[in-house]
């Protein structure tokens, strides 16, 4: 079987597993939910089928699972999503075209040689900067929830760092396959770039008042910088620093001392000052009611969970009982619905994506496919891994989004780019490699 | 539309099969890709890490890497002839800037970035990197990467190289 056709068989496996999805959120919620319901799978199945008819033509060696995964994973999004509100879903539906069609345009246009994408490369740090930079700005830039991420321009509204971070890795790829021999080195006066770094990503960190974001641009490049030179050490004295450079910030700026606080501490005994209503009270009914709540609710779930569309708290008015169930705390929706069983397998659908990339990476022939094929799998491995691991208690929680899952037009868009970019470095890697692939006798 | 006409006993029923059968297909569809995953690891495998002495020392690399070749001037306006560009497992990029291994500064048909010769595990590639004027292999010009053989004469802009062993 051809690695295409095996994309295909896959995709067809992923249709039947959304449309069960759906059917049973269909039949749990009949009184709310429409009877075109099922014509959602048949909609997605239909998208990915043009997706994978442009991959194809395009790409005709690249890795046949990424997209069948990248499937799975918005069809758990758009169940969930569906399943709190059908309105909210029909808008991720039109993301996800979006996104499917930004997936095509990055292939056509770069079917030839993604590689020439290395010479732009101070085009590509110029423009994440600039990204990065837009929310901060008056006017445009808008506060939600205390965090500076949003760009508001007419009725569009966006998060540009979704894109930021595909472009810095975009930038890193090329500018440290290039510099990786000086660094390597490891003289003091080869740190400038380094330190450089360090200080754009606390900069993020106190203008966009984002613990979650900082870490993430900066874990990005702390991955890269250690393959580009293979120095262990450096990837230590880069964490020493951010964490450094976090509790001097964490003295600074109080929203990241409060995300810190309820960390450690979410349930009070006695009543404490709270922010929002201006009086005292428990913080588990204040700071951390969100996240309190969220555990309350994967708790609830179990082993088998509570079935999907019969799951979620809600409050009398029918409303979800957690504030951004669909987008930050999607994890918990989906846990609390489908058990810990269910859970596990969104983990692991998470981690075979990534094992793929990294395969990607590791089967890229030169310097700059390597790093960039490495680069946007653990950016997205990451930010799974710091939505989770927040809304799990495990890292204190900042509100970013589950890459394809979570409710949200830029992260959707942004992450089928990154899914383009891996399957041109795959591509590429399999075409030229002469060493046996899977899928050939 | 018969399913809205069962009681609510057949309702739940249905919902237990339908999560069953999501479920259980789900954990196929992982089983199906950790299989054909594990296989992989049978496969010869490289390190993600790009500097090779290291990676040498830490033992995820063979050791006994064969030489990998070397670019030795024929002809040029700006070259000395006869010397030579060693090949390492970063590659040699050729153009006019300082960037490059191979520096044509003052040769006026090259381009900024014009070409790379690198090795792949199969052998030494050139490739020709977006140049105005073209890359030429044996007097023909490149359209897409060709692997090189030893004695190989790759001209860019106005310089001629010759590939050795």
């Amino acid at each position: 079987m051809t690695l295409r056709n095996r994309e295909l068989v896959n995709l067809f496996v992923v249709a039947v597993i959304t449309g069960l999805g759906f059917a049973s959120v269909y039949i749990a919620r009949q009184e709310v939910v429409s009877t075109a319901s099922l014509s959602y799978a048949l909609f997605f199945f239909g998208l990915y089928v043009a997706a994978h008819a442009v991959a194809r033509l395009t790409v005709p060696h690249a890795d046949p699972y990424l997209l069948p995964l990248t499937g799975l994973l918005t069809a758990f999004g758009v169940t969930e999503i569906y399943r709190l509100d059908p309105d909210n879903a029909f808008r991720q539906g039109l993301w996800i075209v979006v996104g499917v069609a930004a997936f095509s345009a990055t292939l056509i246009l770069l079917r030839h040689d993604f590689r020439r994408l290395e010479s732009y490369k101070y085009i590509f740090g110029v423009t994440a900067i600039g990204l990065l930079i837009l929310p901060a700005l008056p006017l445009i830039g808008q506060t939600v929830n205390g965090a500076r991420l949003w760009v508001k321009a007419g009725p569009l509204q966006f998060q540009p760092g979704e894109l930021a971070k595909i472009f810095l890795i975009v930038f890193l790829a090329g500018y440290l396959r290039e510099k990786r021999e000086v660094l390597a080195q490891g003289r003091l006066k080869d740190f400038g770039p380094l330190l450089a770094i360090w200080g754009a990503a606390m900069l993020v960190l106190v203008e966009t008042n984002d613990l979650g974001s900082a870490l993430l641009y900066f874990g990005i490049f702390l991955a890269m910088l250690y393959v580009a030179t293979a120095k262990p050490w450096f990837a230590g004295a880069g964490m020493v620093l951010f964490v450094a450079g976090a509790a001097v910030v964490y003295q600074l700026v109080s929203r990241v001392e409060t995300r810190v606080t309820i960390w450690l501490h979410p349930w009070t005994d006695e009543k404490v000052f709270c922010a929002q209503t201006g009086g005292l009270a428990l913080r588990q009914e204040c700071d951390s009611y969100q996240l309190v709540k969220s555990l309350y609710s994967i708790g609830n779930g179990g082993f088998g969970g509570k079935g999907l569309g019969k799951g979620t708290f809600s409050n009398s008015g029918g409303d979800p009982l957690i504030p951004y169930l669909n987008t930050d705390f999607i994890y918990s929706a989906l846990a609390q619905e489908l058990g810990l069983i269910g859970i596990a397998a969104l983990m692991l659908v998470f981690m075979l994506f990534c094992l793929r990339g990294f395969r990607i990476a590791l089967l890229a022939q030169d310097g700059f496919s390597k790093l960039l094929a490495l680069g946007l799998t653990f950016g997205f491995a990451l930010q799974t891994f710091i939505i989770v691991g927040g809304v799990l208690r495990v890292i204190p929680l900042t509100g970013i989004t589950l890459p394809f899952v979570s409710y949200g037009g830029s992260s959707v868009v942004a992450n089928f780019i990154l899914l383009a970019g891996l399957l041109l470095v795959s591509n590429r890697a399999n075409a030229t490699a002469n060493i046996p692939m899977e899928g050939r006798p | 539309m018969r399913l809205l006409a069962v009681s609510s006993v057949d309702v739940d029923g249905v919902l237990l099969l339908l999560k069953i059968g999501f479920l259980g297909l789900l954990y196929l569809f992982i089983w199906r890709i950790v299989r054909t995953a594990s296989k992989d690891l049978r496969l010869p495998q490289e390190s993600f890490i790009l500097a090779p002495q290291q990676a040498e020392a830490a033992g995820l690399r063979k050791r006994s890497s064969p030489p990998m070749g070397r670019l030795v001037v024929v002809k040029s306006p700006v070259l000395e002839v006869k010397s030579e560009y060693v090949l390492d497992s970063a590659g040699i990029s050729i153009g006019r800037g300082s960037q490059n291994t191979v520096a044509l500064d003052d040769d006026e048909f090259a381009s900024a970035s014009h070409a790379r010769v690198e090795p792949r595990q199969d052998g030494v590639w050139l490739e020709d990197a977006g140049s105005t004027n073209g890359t030429y292999l044996n007097g023909v010009k490149l359209s897409r990467p060709r692997k090189l053989t030893p004695g190989d004469l790759v001209r860019v802009g106005e310089t001629d190289f010759r590939f050795d062993r």
